[in-house]
């Protein structure tokens, strides 16, 4: 019996499932935090509580912000997310399925909050949208940070959050 | 003819196997081939980067999902002491640093599990809004807080345990190196002669 072809045909398949266990780690951790996040339903923010010891949702949380995160699906198109001003340092981050920081804005460039439209990316963008970014998948997150390093700076926080939107351009016209 | 599938059998279990062994030892030890070292700190600047390779994407969302891009912020972990040893909530440490390039910065401790240590200390992180970005600054880590005025515990973070700084909004000339981040230095240990 030959065991060249054998060998060769378990390294091809070592190869393969190799590759194919690199690309998926971003994207099942993403998954994974995208159902914890996204478990009452996805185009809405969750506030999550201040960060203890007890937070473990997401690996290494900082407990010196007041955190925001909501899933967001552009199944059923655009999706309107903005983010309310913050005294102190704020960012809205959106990352895809694949982990990927595509796009953040902080208070250094809006001063007045943020108001964006999220499409996804090759679709037509809305009409009269100020701010459109383009997402490279259908579903991911976005991160409203705000820094909040105290029990009252993190309440304070915590006051503002409910004014921030996320949901669908469907859902708000409906 | 039964001999030959159960050989193909075997051999695609075994490059099944090797696949995913490769796979886990590229993320386990392959760290190290993606990140930059300054003395014993480790930052990857691919994090949260739309450019980042599969093997850094992988990485990077294992050990810290959701990092910014490093326009945003930089991150640094520790995981040594100064003398190379994993860090341990039997010893007792201090970190001196100088203002850092950037707007806002943190230093938190995570246990190995890269979750925050399980105690109720309320001390898992120190930060530039309480220690200052004006003057040199040090924090004691350690287990109980004694006399320390700036502490982040240890307690409950057993071995193993990773200090991560992060700079958020650095400026265009901020340059990480030895010299300009925090110095970890060991001062005692349980059961070492001092």
């Amino acid at each position: 019996m030959s065991w060249g072809k054998y060998i060769l045909g378990a390294l091809i398949v070592a190869a393969l499932v190799h590759f194919a266990a690199i690309f998926a780690v971003p994207r099942v951790l993403m998954n994974v935090a995208m159902e914890r996040i996204g478990a009452a339903g996805a185009n809405v923010w969750h506030t999550t509580g201040r960060v203890t010891a007890a937070s473990r949702q997401i690996v290494r949380p900082s407990p010196d912000f007041a955190y925001s995160a909501c899933v967001f699906d552009l199944s059923g198109g655009p999706v309107i997310i903005t983010a309310t001003p913050w005294d102190d340092y704020w960012s809205l981050s959106l990352y895809g399925a694949n982990s990927d920081n595509f796009f953040v804005i902080d208070d250094r460039e809006a001063h007045y909050g943020a108001e964006i439209t999220l499409v996804r990316k090759g679709t037509a963008n809305p009409e009269g949208a100020s701010m459109v970014v383009e997402s490279p998948s259908a579903r991911g997150i976005a991160l409203i940070r705000r820094l909040a390093p105290s029990p009252s700076t993190y309440e304070a926080a915590a006051r503002i959050a409910p004014e921030d939107v996320c949901a669908s351009v469907a859902q708000l016209t409906n | 003819m039964l001999r030959r599938i159960l050989v193909w059998i075997a051999a695609i279990g075994a490059g099944v196997l090797l696949g995913l062994v490769s796979a886990w030892a590229a993320l386990q030890f392959g760290g190290s081939s993606f990140t930059e070292h300054y003395g014993h700190w480790v930052h990857s600047r691919a994090a949260g980067s739309t450019a980042a390779g599969p093997y850094t994407r992988a990485i990077i969302a294992r050990d810290g999902l959701l990092a910014l891009s490093a326009r945003e912020a930089v991150y640094f972990s520790l995981y040594e002491d100064d003398q190379g040893r994993p860090l341990s909530e039997s010893c007792i440490y201090e970190l001196n640093g100088r203002p850092l390039d950037a707007r806002w910065w943190s230093v938190t401790l995570y246990a190995d599990d890269n979750f925050l240590a399980q105690n109720t200390d309320n001390a898992h992180s120190m930060d530039a809004s309480r220690a200052g970005n004006d003057a040199p600054w040090n924090v004691r880590i350690s287990p109980v807080r004694g006399d320390a005025t700036r502490w982040v515990s240890s307690r409950e973070a057993r071995r193993g345990f990773i200090v991560m700084l992060r700079v958020y909004n650095p400026q265009r000339d901020f340059r990480p190196s030895e010299q300009s981040l925090p110095v970890l230095t060991t001062i005692s240990c349980a059961g070492e002669a001092s």
